[in-house]
């Protein structure tokens, strides 16, 4: 289902029921008895989107993708500002739709129903953008010191995001300095000590996490970490530590589950 | 030092504390005293390693163990803070940034350091900048719990929150009383405790 299609229908008054029914068909498992925001999607969402065709993927789901990609993964995954500008578009395109059926007189009661559907769509829709963009915040926040010394992470993010990170680094620097550094001899008040034994001080994402990986086509083998080989075919799913599979992600071979 | 006491026991104590603050899940009082016995602590070891850093030739273990207890004490108090912190966010976003109702709750006041209230309100400043770049159809404060199943819901008032702009025009929100609003227009003070769903 096309949101474009969906659109015009909309707009037309007309054949929106079809488009009701037929998205019905096509949609992705119902996500409302996930355990949000911490829990991992249920098995049973699997097989279903086994049977989903890899290619022609519609805006909607390439969003639900990226937005369980980023849940489930460990590392910051490259910001999908266009998929995210083209629909935040289209949700405004249609709640003016909405607007302009709502206030017109000769708007039937059976009409009355179709936008209301549209707009639990809508609100829908909404909540995944948000859910996803919070789950992207969450993750810039807890690695905002990390974010700030490395430029590959930076380019992987939007400029808001990037801004963020560095106003926070800041502010959670000076908040340490204010309550502990300030107080401790010169010698001891440095955030970047690199003593022997000691894990780094600044937080980094654990790439080593293992990830349920679904294989979306036929991928290349993946080195594992003991030095064999996995080749995945399209519709296995593995549990792999996310290093190894995060070129693929990030390619689109392969989605976290 | 004047008591018997080993190197780095205090900050243990104040590990221990978060700890029991993630198991309990609450955020307990700001223990501003143990925080500055630690960091007088931390001074008398840099007094006592600075006589044994100027010796010739290679360290001496004694000031081996001091830096040891030097470094561990302050990851341990570094640690306290940034765990601290990272429950005022979670407690910032689980109340849907709604800074002004955090700050007005006395008993939650009370185990704050004033530190930590300059911390919250320039984190709150970076987010407001941060939301604004989205635009008004998507407001990303609002609660990402539970996806929407209707449109509208039915809520109780808990408590007085005024008037309130809605789909339905103006309404004044008093206790005891029960609307069907949409859910949109008052998501946020579900979130924060004004209305509840019924």
């Amino acid at each position: 289902m096309d949101w474009d299609e969906e659109y015009d229908l909309l707009a037309a008054g007309g054949a929106a029921e079809r488009s009701f029914v037929e998205r019905a068909r096509n949609a992705l498992p119902d996500d409302d008895d996930l355990d949000m925001p911490h829990g991992p999607p249920r098995p049973a969402a699997v097989p279903f989107q086994l049977q989903q065709p890899a290619e022609e993927e519609t805006p909607l789901q390439q969003l639900m993708r990226h937005w369980t990609n980023e849940r489930n993964c460990p590392d910051i995954l490259p910001a999908q500002e266009e998929l995210l500008v083209n629909i935040l578009d289209h949700i405004r395109r249609q709640s003016q739709t909405v607007q302009l059926l709502r206030e017109d007189a000769s708007t039937s009661e059976d009409e009355h129903v179709r936008i209301m559907l549209a707009q639990t769509e809508m609100e829908r829709v909404k909540f995944i953008v948000r859910s996803y963009i919070r789950t992207r915040h969450y993750k810039i926040d807890r690695y905002a010191r990390f974010i700030t010394t490395n430029a590959e992470v930076q380019t992987r993010l939007t400029a808001g995001e990037r801004d963020h990170a560095s106003r926070y680094a800041n502010i959670l620097d000076r908040h340490l300095y204010k309550c502990v550094l300030q107080s401790l001899p010169p010698a001891q008040a440095h955030l970047d000590d690199t003593a022997a034994f000691v894990p780094s001080m600044i937080t980094q994402p654990d790439k080593t996490r293992p990830v349920f990986a679904h294989a979306r086509q036929d991928c290349p083998p993946i080195r594992l970490p003991d030095g064999t080989a996995l080749e995945m075919q399209k519709g296995h799913i593995s549990l792999v530590p996310y290093h190894t599979v995060e070129q693929f992600v990030v390619r689109g071979e392969v989605e976290l589950v | 030092m004047s008591e018997a006491r080993q190197y780095g026991e205090l900050a243990t104590q104040l590990v221990l504390e978060s700890r029991r603050s993630t198991q309990t899940d609450t955020l307990l009082k700001y223990n501003d005293a143990l925080v500055r016995s630690i960091i007088r602590e931390q001074r008398d070891l840099e007094k006592a390693a600075e006589p044994l850093a100027l010796l010739d030739g290679p360290p001496v273990p004694a000031l081996i163990v001091i830096e040891t207890a030097i470094n561990r004490n302050k990851r341990c108090l570094l640690a306290y803070h940034t765990h601290r912190t990272d429950r005022l966010r979670d407690m910032y976003w689980a109340v849907g940034g709604a800074l002004p109702h955090i700050l007005a709750n006395q008993e939650l006041r009370g185990r704050l350091s004033p530190h930590e209230v300059d911390f919250l309100r320039e984190y709150h400043a970076s987010i407001m900048d941060f939301r604004s770049d989205f635009s008004d159809e998507l407001d990303i404060m609002a609660s990402i719990t539970q996806p929407p199943k209707d449109l509208h819901a039915l809520v109780k008032v808990v408590r007085d929150c005024g008037w309130i702009q809605t789909e339905l025009g103006n309404i004044n929100f008093k206790k005891g009383e029960r609307f069907m609003v949409r859910r949109a227009d008052i998501e946020h003070l579900i979130v924060q405790g004004y209305l509840e769903e019924v």
